[in-house]
């Protein structure tokens, strides 16, 4: 499928949803989390591309830590994007019900950004050392790592 | 004991080199010799990296990246080079672009063949293990007379790359090639039709066309099963748009179909690497880069020997980095590993690891390092390095 033609699908799949051109290959959607697992599962069963990875960006002056879930389809990007409180610990739906391989992704968000996913399958840890220190995200950008 | 009730036995294997000389651990719950549940548990190479990177400048963190991965440095420092230079508005000479992909796809042949070798030892044929780490060692003496290093090459700058192609390096590379393409065909004949190793690899740990598209399968990995996703074709950067790759697949989905899905790959390395000497274009070899980036984020998606790398990155303004994310190919294939060993054998375990080609350093960005059994504390750099000399003096 030819890039732009992906993206206008992309976009028929997003519409009520606010989305906006990043580049010219990506669509981005920003989404409540609640909408978040209706949209993957229509993107799913529309067989738009598969999802490349998720992302955490911790945005400490505008008090949110954003969730980025990038799919692809050939060259063309998808991103859907969550912003969520960062305090409390945020929690939002987990997708491993639609795609079963999200779950490594989700624990790696999960212990590195102190996010909560509902209903998953495993939310062990994946990274961090058993012994790590709890509630201490070391991908936050307020995260004290050295303890002297 | 009461016997009426099934035990679960638990096999550990790892963290020390489960198959590999790399560290993770499985958990594998078995009935007999069948396997019937696993689980996977890493970071015991992780180094903290994307952590680090938002501590250092662009130009530093070159460096580091490159540092994610032994075998696969090259690519991971193109992949970040290709978003930076997008998010400056900077557009690499076309003669930086060539160098790149000839160093990709010379860095694919190295890692295709340790791959094979690892494999093969893993299938107990050490002969083979053997013959193709010394073959090896053609492309890796290539790799240090073009760039001076054997692993971590460097050849990348933002905005291009280090060094040029003399006509004493070009012809040491075509008879290079000439002798890797002699020993290719022989490996896939011993891959196809030798018998011991064939019980091994042949119909063992299959993978469907449509188990690959599930479990989101990336690289030779989910080539070997049919799924043509190869994003030198799909989205091509740097200069594979003036060298287009022919995507290499199996349909069998088994191991021996990733021995040769891999196999065929070096073939087409052989082949690009050619074109790209024969077509070199003339010209600079880096572009001026800023030293501060405006706010934006951007996607660089590239082919990694091991399948799909991706990375996300955001720049705020200044001259480090916002965010950067890695998402290597380890990570989607390594997963796999627990839903296919379920209902093979025990034995063929390791094989089935080592047919992903896990790299764990990639996958691992952070370590802590423990001073004791009672002291459970982070150590700082000065710690560590007066640890490592005490040591050594020792």
């Amino acid at each position: 499928m030819d890039t732009q033609e992906a993206l206008k699908s992309a976009e028929a799949l997003l519409t009520g949803y606010a989305s906006t051109r990043s580049e010219e290959n990506r669509l981005d959607g920003t989404l409540a989390p609640e909408n978040l697992c209706a949209v993957v599962s229509n993107l799913v069963a529309a067989r738009w591309g598969y999802l490349m990875a998720i992302t955490g960006l911790d945005q400490v002056t505008l008090g949110q830590l954003e969730i980025l879930y990038h799919f692809g389809a050939g060259a063309a990007i998808l991103t859907l994007r969550i912003p969520l409180p960062r305090i409390p610990i945020p929690s939002v739906d987990s997708i491993c019900p639609i795609i079963p391989y999200a779950n490594v992704y989700e624990r790696e968000l999960g212990e590195m950004f102190g996010v909560e996913f509902r209903n998953s399958p495993n939310t062990d840890r994946l990274f961090l050392p058993d012994d790590w220190r709890s509630a201490v995200y070391p991908l936050r950008k307020d995260a004290v790592l050295n303890e002297e | 004991m009461d016997t009426t009730v099934p035990q679960r036995f638990v096999v550990p294997i790892g963290p020390q080199h489960p198959a590999l000389k790399e560290p993770g651990h499985f958990e594998f719950t078995v009935d007999g010799e069948q396997v019937t549940g696993a689980s996977v548990r890493l970071g015991y190479a992780h180094r903290g990296i994307e952590k680090a990177t938002e501590g250092r400048n662009w130009v530093q963190n070159l460096y580091l990246l490159e540092r994610i991965c032994g075998i696969c440095s090259h690519v991971h420092a193109t992949a970040y080079c290709l978003g930076v230079e997008k998010l400056a508005g900077v557009t690499p000479p076309p003669r930086a672009q060539a160098i790149r992909v000839l160093v990709a796809e010379l860095e694919r042949i190295h890692s295709h063949l340790l791959w094979l070798g690892v494999a093969a030892h893993e299938a107990g044929f050490d002969t083979l293990f053997m013959y193709s780490w010394r073959d090896r060692e053609t492309v890796m003496d290539i790799l240090e007379a073009l760039t001076g290093n054997r692993v971590n090459y460097s050849a990348n700058l933002l905005g291009g790359v280090k060094f040029d192609l003399t006509s004493e390096l070009t012809d040491k590379i075509y008879k290079g090639l000439e002798l890797l393409e002699e020993r290719t065909y022989q490996y896939v004949d011993v891959v196809t039709s030798d018998a011991t190793l064939l019980q091994r690899t042949r119909g063992v740990g299959v993978t469907t066309r449509e188990q690959a598209e599930q479990l989101g399968l990336v690289g030779p990995t989910a080539r070997a099963s049919g799924v043509e996703r190869d994003i030198r074709v799909e989205a091509p950067y740097a200069a594979y748009p003036d060298f287009p790759v022919k995507v290499v697949t199996a349909t069998a989905g088994d191991l021996e179909a990733r021995f040769v899905v891999r196999l065929q790959e070096l073939f087409e390395a052989y082949r690009l690497i050619r074109a790209v000497l024969e077509k070199l274009p003339p010209g600079e070899l880096q572009a001026r880069m800023p030293r501060k980036i405006k706010p934006a984020e951007t996607v660089s998606r590239v082919e990694a020997p091991r399948g799909e790398l991706f990375y996300f990155i955001k720049s705020n303004g200044t001259d480090q980095p916002e965010r950067i994310k890695v998402r290597t190919p380890t990570l989607c294939n390594l997963a796999s590993v627990c839903v296919l060993a379920v209902g093979s054998q025990l034995a063929d375990v390791p094989m089935i690891l080592a047919g992903v080609d896990p790299c764990f350093s990639c996958n691992d960005r952070m370590v802590t390092v423990y001073s004791g059994d009672t002291d459970h504390t982070q150590w700082t750099w000065k710690q560590l390095r007066q640890y490592g000399i005490d040591y050594y003096r020792r």
